[in-house]
């Protein structure tokens, strides 16, 4: 073989962009990082040590992308960056601007899910399931860029991540099923639309006003995540009162706002915007949102109220709802209320799961609904203790529950324990 | 696994990064896929980490214009194993696929881990057998070190604290040219318990007229011996077995661990030496360079 004709040497700028440089950030300062992550652009403020993994789970609620080992021996915390896999606890978040970054949750969607997820479903892939985001992200990885490599050798070229329980068979199986099913190339991530990514803005102030109680930050603006909910609510309740009386609420935004239990209007705005608190309460978790709602259609011959609300509470969680409210007088003389709400959540709450979101956001309307009928007939709706605002009986949002003050403990401690160190 | 605190910076320029080493209690930062370990196991406490991923000409990689591939620091070894102008180095090619996994690659240097050292790295030990040229930039202007001289140890080289390799140049293949690469390792993906990478160039009447072979994972640093005298006892993996048993009681001085023990590594060291000589010879005779 000989040397191939001379030519200029190339850049590495391939799939990967050359970052910009960084002005120095001091060990214990924070700078604000820009990245891509599943289709959306977001900003996180972070310390030079916090790696990428520890962002997206902590600060985005991206816990789909797992931690073992954090030292890169593991490959849970596989991730595609700039559309390759690495590991996400090898890489500091400060080295991540300007790039993009897909999660298991870009990869696909319960309701749409990639190949490879189906695959993993119907080879048995998965049995705790720990290992199957980084499997996910490194079999993407390695159809969508090194299709013969996986052609040559399987095992090898899935050894960067390990399985602790299932064993490797059904792991092989599925992604060779979905390399052989797409020989012209796996089909590209499916859950990267642009959707709500509402992070802890500022983890310095983020922890210090959880801990004091203060109020979280001002929403300016409404503005409606894109990507598919969260949860999507459809409630009716029968009403005694009649329809022209229950309008006569939904259109009377102060009363309307407090017949949902815990909330209260702060202050409107023109526009048809309006701010507003609410709480809520499940077991031991207490959530303390501020919200902007604002008003899209207001058909009073169709008794049709639709609006957009957006909250967020003091430790990360965010949640926005579209909601149609819609009032039908019934046979006889009372009202028939529908909601509708497509409910996206992100933060903390995301961790309770579509289910149980979809179960509280239901309780709630019916709550909603009741104090409704109350305002309809009495013209004012009586004060509910907190503590009985919402009980859920079913066993899953007590163990959510529980499962989230031990993490909130978790990391109290581990404050606590960091600040005690210096 | 969190890393202590540390400062971290960008700089735009080599100069700007030369002025953040100074002083000697930074680090550089390359890939990360050995350092971040490193730090997250707090075994390290640098002050500050210098990202040289913003200096763009250390991001550039290909021919050299004088029989050499060039790669810059902070080009990934992703790039290079899919950069068609690599496979002009072989054996940069064949070692590839064992430096870590794919997942890894795609973060970590060529140039880091040449600057990492790690006795049973890859990279290093091709670097030394085809006598690859690593740049140096410090605080005394830039130099040129042959591989061999620039590992001085177990993850030390001739770099000090203030100083950022560049570059490093391999030779490409030309007429003749034979190459042999194997290592034994627990798992794919593992740093091997040993390996071997070998270059053998005959001739056109097919004489051989220079090899050297140099075994890693077996040593505190890639060892490289002249073997052209030893391909005379023959070209078969037989043939050639005595003389690479001899070499590996002389060479592999690895203590033993739990993986295996010295005597196991001579071993694994004469039975590949044997095997790749005998196959880089053949190569070379067949005019192929590769597998
Ligand atoms: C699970 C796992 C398995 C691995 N297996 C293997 C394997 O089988 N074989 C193998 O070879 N490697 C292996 N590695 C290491 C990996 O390949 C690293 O990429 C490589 O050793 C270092 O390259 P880097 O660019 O990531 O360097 P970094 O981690 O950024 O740096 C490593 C060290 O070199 C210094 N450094 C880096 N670049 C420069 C420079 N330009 N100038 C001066 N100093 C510099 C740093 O300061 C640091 O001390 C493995 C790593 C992990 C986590
Ligand atoms: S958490 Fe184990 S490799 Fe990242
Ligand atoms: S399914 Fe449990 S670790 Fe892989």
């Amino acid at each position: 073989m000989t040397a191939v004709p001379d030519s200029p040497a190339r850049r590495d700028t391939g799939s990967r962009r050359v970052p910009a440089p960084a002005a120095r950030i001091a060990a214990h300062e924070s700078a604000e990082v820009t990245f891509t992550v599943n289709g959306t652009e977001t900003t996180v403020e972070v310390s030079p040590r916090m790696h990428l993994g520890d962002v997206l789970r902590e600060r985005l609620g991206l816990t789909g992308t797992h931690l073992g080992c954090e030292h890169g021996v593991c490959g849970m915390c596989t991730v595609l960056l700039d559309g390759e896999a690495a590991r996400a606890c090898l890489l500091f978040a400060v080295q991540c601007e300007g790039a993009e970054i897909v999660t298991v949750e870009g990869l696909g969607t319960p309701d749409d899910q990639h190949p490879l997820q189906q695959a993993f479903s119907a080879h048995h892939a998965l049995q705790c399931g720990f290992c199957t985001p980084g499997m996910l992200m490194s079999s993407y990885d390695l159809l969508a860029n090194a299709p013969e490599a996986a052609a040559e050798n399987l095992p090898e070229a899935m050894s960067g991540v390990l399985c602790r329980c299932t064993g490797y068979r059904g792991i092989l199986a599925a992604v060779s099923d979905v390399a052989e099913s797409y020989p012209d190339g796996v089909p590209e991530p499916r859950g990267c639309a642009p959707r709500m990514l509402v992070g802890r803005t500022s983890p310095g102030a983020g922890t210090a006003a959880e801990e004091a109680g203060t109020a979280a930050p001002q929403l300016t603006e409404v503005r409606l995540p894109t990507g598919p909910p969260s949860a999507v609510v459809d409630v009716t309740s029968q009403l005694a009162s009649p329809v022209d009386r229950v309008w006569g609420v939904l259109t009377d935004f102060d009363l309307l706002a407090r017949c949902l239990p815990g909330a209260q209007l702060v202050e409107s705005y023109d526009e048809d915007r309006h701010r507003g608190r609410a709480t809520v309460a499940l077991g031991p978790v207490k959530l303390s949102f501020e919200g902007l709602a604002q008003v899209v259609e207001r058909d009073p011959d169709a008794h049709r109220l639709r609006f957009h609300g957006q909250g967020r509470d003091t430790g990360g969680s965010a949640t926005a709802a579209d909601v149609v409210l819609h009032a039908s007088p019934t046979a006889d003389g009372g009202t028939e209320l529908s909601a509708h709400a497509d409910v996206h959540l992100s933060g903390r709450v995301a961790q309770f799961g579509r289910a149980l979101a979809g179960d509280v956001s239901r309780r709630l309307f019916e709550q909603f609904a009741a104090g409704v009928d109350e305002a309809a007939e009495t013209g004012s709706v009586s004060e509910v203790p907190l503590g009985r605002r919402l009980r859920l009986a079913a066993g899953a949002a007590r163990d959510a529950a529980i499962g989230a003050v031990r993490r909130t403990a978790h990391r109290l401690r581990d404050r606590a324990r960091r600040g005690s160190t210096g | 696994m969190k890393a202590a605190p540390f400062a971290y910076v960008r700089p735009p320029t080599l100069d700007d990064v030369l002025a953040e080493l100074a002083g000697g209690d930074g680090k550089v930062l390359a890939g990360g896929q050995s350092l971040v370990p490193v730090l997250a196991m707090r075994l390290g406490r640098p002050a500050t980490l210098v990202d040289v991923t913003a200096v763009p000409e250390l991001g550039e990689h290909g021919p050299d214009g004088r029989s050499g591939y060039r790669v810059g620091a902070s080009v990934r070894q992703r790039v290079v194993e899919h950069d068609p102008a690599a496979q002009d180095v072989p054996l940069v090619s064949m070692a590839m696929p064992f430096v870590g996994h794919r997942e890894l690659r795609s973060r970590g240097t060529v140039c880091g881990s040449l600057a990492h050292a790690d006795p049973a790295a890859e990279l290093p030990a091709v670097a030394c057998c085809l006598d690859a040229q690593v740049e140096v930039a410090g605080p005394g202007g830039t130099r040129t070190v042959a591989a061999q001289e620039f590992v001085t140890g177990a993850m030390s080289t001739t770099a000090g604290p203030e100083d950022v390799v560049t570059a490093v140049t391999f030779p490409t293949a030309g007429p003749g040219d034979g190459f042999g690469f194997a290592e034994i390792a627990r798992r794919h993906g593992d740093f091997a318990l040993a390996g071997v990478v070998c270059r053998v160039h005959v001739t056109e009447a097919g004489a051989v007229d220079a090899a050297a072979l140099t075994g890693f994972g077996i040593s505190d640093r890639a060892v490289t011996r002249d073997v052209t005298a030893l391909l005379a006892a023959g070209e078969s993996e037989d043939d050639l077995r005595p003389a690479t048993t001899e070499l590996a009681a002389a060479i592999v001085d690895t203590g033993g661990d739990t993986h295996g023990s010295t005597g196991y590594r001579r071993r694994l060291f004469a039975v590949l030496a044997a095997r790749e000589l005998s196959r880089a010879l053949h190569r070379a005779r067949e005019g192929r360079t590769t597998r």
